[in-house]
């Protein structure tokens, strides 16, 4: 935390960035800045984490006032209809990869919820390399839940939440780096089911990757990159 | 609803348990509305603004398990972003913050300065600490969304001017925070 002694001049200058995002100084530019260091750097968020847990006494002055009935209504049109008609909003999502390692690491109840789920236990002579992600993405009520299992280079996924629209298909792909997403096929409908990686693209699914689903034309991308919105994301994390 | 409970609230949220979703909204939407109201002073974007943050809070939920903030504190936090960031974005338009002061006190109200107890209230006692303008230029952008633009004017001097301020004034409020 507070070292003071040993704090050379750029961690005190983030600490200083940090608060000014907090209190909300910035200008537009700087706090989408500040915001993509948020999803980068666990130590800046963490300052950031601090100052708002210090000025947090001073949202007591905040005085609850009931909104109107209309806004829940359109919350929950705005949330819960067709994965495609909400996935369009957000087009740019390609670009920020940073804000879908981001999207699932915390989902730690996500987490136990999907070892939980019976059809996807691992039984136990399978003790290998597993990994897990739950894909979601701001905007999309498309939820995933993948786990990768090494040895048998297969994917299950457990589809959550969220539609496909009409004549779409929903599309897996997965994102190493700074690389262009590889296909991992289209995914089938159905509540579960597993997938079969051809050996040299396991090899590539590690800790840190990220899966993306895209929605593409029946039967896939015709391009070989997603071509449609992404409408769920999350980065693997080993379980 | 105790603070445990809006955290069972966010986590089963995050797995997108729908009625759980309804109960935080009945729980909090009143508080995160007067976020959003003070911050932009205005209640159609108000309640524009609102809408987002609970989308945001329904896809970000899984986040609040990886901060180290009470569960008032991160939405409160997620809604107080969402405002700034959209009052920033038309900032240009907008002019009529004094008008808004006179409804809007600064100071922490009584009922405030009671919920605050202990360490809690460490942050009101280091605000005192500063010199009362400054108190208030830090309040000023916490509670109303105020950049160093906006208060630069409030306060009638140069941009640089209030950003030296104001910086000075968070290093002596950390060294008072953490002291």
């Amino acid at each position: 935390m507070s070292d003071a002694g040993t704090q050379d001049r750029e961690p005190e200058g983030d600490d200083i960035v940090a608060a000014e995002y907090v209190l909300g100084l910035q200008t537009a530019e700087e706090r989408t800045a500040a915001q993509r260091r948020i999803d980068a750097s666990r130590e800046f968020a963490a300052r950031v984490d601090r100052w708002e847990a210090h000025f947090a006494p001073l949202a007591a002055s905040f005085e609850e006032v009931e909104p109107p009935a209309g806004v829940k209504q359109r919350i929950d049109r705005a949330l819960f209809t067709s994965a495609a008609s909400n996935a369009k909003e957000r087009p740019g999502i390609w670009s920020s990869l940073a804000v879908w390692r981001t999207l699932a690491i915390g989902a730690l109840a996500a987490l136990v919820a999907f070892v939980a789920l019976p059809q996807l236990q691992p039984s136990p002579q399978q003790e290998g390399h597993r990994m897990v992600a739950s894909l979601s993405a701001e905007g999309s009520d498309v939820h995933f839940m993948a786990m990768v299992d090494h040895d048998t280079n297969s994917i299950s996924l457990s589809h959550v939440s969220g539609q496909r629209a009409a004549g779409r298909d929903f599309e897996l792909w997965m994102i190493e780096g700074q690389n262009p997403p590889v296909s991992l096929g289209v995914i089938p409908q159905g509540e579960t089911f597993r997938m079969q990686m051809p050996a040299p693209l396991a090899e590539h699914v590690n800790r840190g990757n990220v899966f993306a689903i895209s929605l593409e034309p029946t039967g896939g991308s015709p391009t070989g990159q997603p071509t449609g919105p992404v409408v769920a994301a999350g980065g693997l994390t080993e379980i | 609803m105790t603070a445990q409970d809006i955290t069972k609230l966010i986590v089963r949220t995050s797995m997108k348990d729908r009625e759980a979703f309804d109960l935080l909204y009945r729980a909090t939407s009143a508080k995160l509305f007067g976020v959003c109201l003070r911050v932009l002073k205005d209640r159609a974007e108000a309640e524009e603004a609102l809408q987002e943050v609970f989308v945001k809070i329904w896809t970000k939920a899984d986040r609040f398990a990886v901060s180290e903030l009470s569960p008032i504190s991160w939405l409160v936090a997620v809604a107080r972003n969402h405002a700034i960031d959209r009052v920033r974005l038309k900032r240009h338009k907008t002019t009529d913050i004094d008008e808004a002061y006179d409804v809007a006190d600064t100071a922490p109200t009584p009922e405030a300065a009671a919920m605050a107890g202990g360490e809690r209230d460490r942050v009101f006692t280091c605000l005192d600490e500063l010199e009362s303008d400054r108190a208030a230029a830090v309040r000023g952008a916490y509670l109303d969304g105020e950049s160093y633009l906006d208060l630069a004017e409030r306060f009638k001097v140069p941009l640089n001017t209030m950003r030296t301020w104001l910086r000075r004034s968070l290093m002596k409020l950390r060294d008072c925070l953490e002291r």
